[in-house]
């Protein structure tokens, strides 16, 4: 009897309710609760209190007695702001990220376009010898270029001596001019960073299909038009996102200036990350290192946002 | 007449792209990919090439490409220094806790993300995404004055616990790939048999997340390993790392090349091995997707 009345209801909750439930168990939240815990106390709470301390003064006595510092609202930005060697602190850190982003990414994609062209034992050469690259520690690359360019017994200075004719390069310091030490410093990142992106984008090269190339050949297309008709609009959003990559991690240059001049850089060689770091722990200065903190995530924030769009786009964050 | 020279005209074109490429450009291409590969690999082989050479070698006006009389003495001075036994140690027992936690925390996540639709969850991905950009020398001065005001710089739990975010991350969004690969109907055979969820993940989630388990602990354990400047800045240096040992052993002049090079070696080894292991997931992990040909 009840069974007869019922039978469509019956069968709508039973489809409706397991959905329903799911939809309210606690299972994921519990899941997601350390990392959400972990992310809160390492990014979250950091960036929170970065910028509090950005808006605070600390006197040298709040840093011996742990005190809170006061509030003193916009100084440490006006201060950097109307600072013209922050400016040139910014302007640096962009020109070179910019230069490090463009040469090195042409160059993965010229490698890239290389792979394709020679012989497989040739291939794994290559793929062998940018592993070692890309295997090393971004400290230790540094370390082996900053002996490569030692001033007394380095082995750049020793070839172009014996090279290019009529220069004497004995004793030659590299980092007393600033455009040779950055010079230094961006072929090194530029380095490091080829063999990530030529493996990256030989990988999105073998993605397209030979017989599309082939086709655009019949129908008359020299090389340059195969690459711009059928290879880039294959490629372009592997491009785009190493190079988003790309523009994030030489804007967040540390390493290989505060290195290659031995955890002592000159004001010649900071970049934004090491401008703020200074400022905090050499300067003690915490309040205009959180403010130049501040901005350079900041600067960075739009780029970011980029990178996860593209993700997103993409449907590989889904 | 006109027929059979465009006809040629067109195999000829195929050729030029396809099997029968000309030869004499490929004996080109390969001079310069062979040319390139070298001038890569050069400052590596300097690395070993110096780590290898007597003092009197080092320092010479006439550098040699290989070492002319090869020794281990720039290996033993670098064992030797104060500080590296100790540095080793830490830097062992840093990177298998910080590797450990991010793995049981970022399992649960990914399992999280994967599994489940719940509300924040794109956010969720957002953030894990970008946070593996943030420069974290941003954070480093916040993160500073909290543990120092908790006692907890110069100290190997300080440090732990702050490389979990440079581990948790990424191992994250890579478990999460492999766990959406692994089909739901696995999921759900397994609890028509009468599994209860955590028996379902225990059983058929957690032994088939196994590879992207170790490419995660191994990634892990690169990153912590290679970390120098957050250590550098909150311990002294009894409690630092090898890498952080590495970097105070540098002067701006007179550096003694040779057992800083040995060092290198030391410490690059580990990473450079367990690199070559998992190469293929890194660089997939980072763009994946982002080919569908």
């Amino acid at each position: 009897m009840h069974a007869v009345r019922t039978p469509p209801r019956v069968a709508d909750g039973l489809s409706a309710a397991p959905a329903r439930r799911r939809r309210r168990e606690p299972t994921p939240y519990l899941l997601i609760l350390p990392t959400l815990l972990v992310l809160a106390g390492l990014l979250a709470f950091p960036l929170a209190y970065m910028t509090e301390l950005s808006f605070k003064r600390l006197t040298l006595r709040d840093l011996f007695t742990g005190g809170a510092g006061s509030w003193v609202g916009v100084a440490n930005y006006s201060k950097i702001l109307h600072d013209p060697f922050f400016w040139t602190v910014v302007v640096r850190t962009i020109a070179v990220a910019a230069i490090c982003v463009v040469v090195s990414v042409l160059s993965g994609l010229l490698v890239a376009l290389l792979m394709q062209r020679v012989s497989g034992w040739v291939r794994v050469c290559m793929i062998v010898s940018m592993m070692l690259v890309w295997a090393l520690p971004q400290l230790v690359a540094t370390q082996v270029f900053t002996w490569l360019v030692d001033t007394d017994w380095g082995v750049l200075n020793w070839l172009i001596d014996k090279v290019v004719p009529g220069v004497d390069f004995t004793n030659h310091s590299w980092f007393i001019d600033l455009w040779q030490g950055w010079s230094v410093i961006i072929a090194l990142v530029v380095w490091g960073a080829v063999p990530f992106l030529a493996i990256s984008l030989y990988a999105g090269l073998t993605q397209v299909p030979r017989e599309l190339q082939e086709a655009a050949v019949v129908d008359g297309a020299g090389p340059w038009a195969v690459f711009r008709s059928v290879t880039w609009p294959i490629l372009r959003p592997l491009v785009v996102i190493v190079t988003t990559l790309s523009v994030i991690w030489d804007m967040g240059l540390f390493t290989q200036p505060y290195i290659a001049r031995a955890s002592k850089p000159e004001l010649d060689y900071y970049s934004l990350a090491i401008y703020a770091y200074q400022e905090a722990f050499a300067k003690s200065n915490y309040n205009t290192g959180s403010a130049i903190a501040v901005l350079t995530v900041l600067l960075m924030i739009g780029v970011m946002a980029l990178y996860a769009r593209q993700m997103f786009k993409i449907g590989d964050a889904d | 007449m006109a027929a059979p020279d465009a006809a040629a005209a067109r195999t000829r074109r195929v050729q030029a792209v396809g099997v029968g490429r000309r030869r004499s450009a490929t004996v080109l291409w390969n001079l310069v990919g062979l040319g390139f590969a070298l001038v890569m690999v050069f400052p590596v082989y300097w690395m070993l090439s110096t780590a290898f050479k007597p003092a009197n070698e080092v320092q010479t006006f006439t550098p040699h490409l290989v070492p002319q009389h090869p020794t281990l003495d720039n290996f033993r001075s670098a064992l030797h220094a104060p500080n590296f036994v100790t540095d080793l140690k830490n830097s062992l027992i840093i990177t298998l806790f910080s590797v450990l936690a991010g793995l049981v925390v970022g399992f649960l996540g990914a399992l999280a993300i994967a599994r489940f639709r719940f509300y924040g969850r794109k956010a969720m991905i957002a953030v894990i995404l970008v946070v593996q950009m943030v420069p974290f020398t941003a954070l480093l001065i916040p993160l500073y004055k909290t543990l120092n005001g908790v006692h907890w710089t110069n100290s190997l739990v300080g440090v732990t616990v702050t490389y979990l975010i440079l581990v948790l991350p990424y191992t994250v969004w890579m478990l999460r790939g492999f766990i959406v690969n692994i089909p739901k109907e696995l999921d759900e055979a397994a609890l028509v048999d009468g599994c209860n969820r955590a028996q379902t993940f225990y059983r058929i989630i957690l032994p088939l997340t196994g590879p992207g388990l170790v490419a995660a602990a191994v990634y892990g354990f690169i990153q912590t390993w290679n970390e120098f400047i957050i250590i550098n800045t909150l311990n002294d240096p009894a409690h630092w790392n090898l890498m952080a040992f590495l970097a105070s052993n540098q002067t701006l002049r007179g550096t003694t090349w040779g057992p800083l090079m040995a060092g290198a070696t030391i410490t690059s080894l580990p990473v450079v091995v367990f690199f070559l292991i998992i190469q293929r997931n890194i660089a997939t992990g980072l763009t994946a997707g982002a080919v569908k040909g």
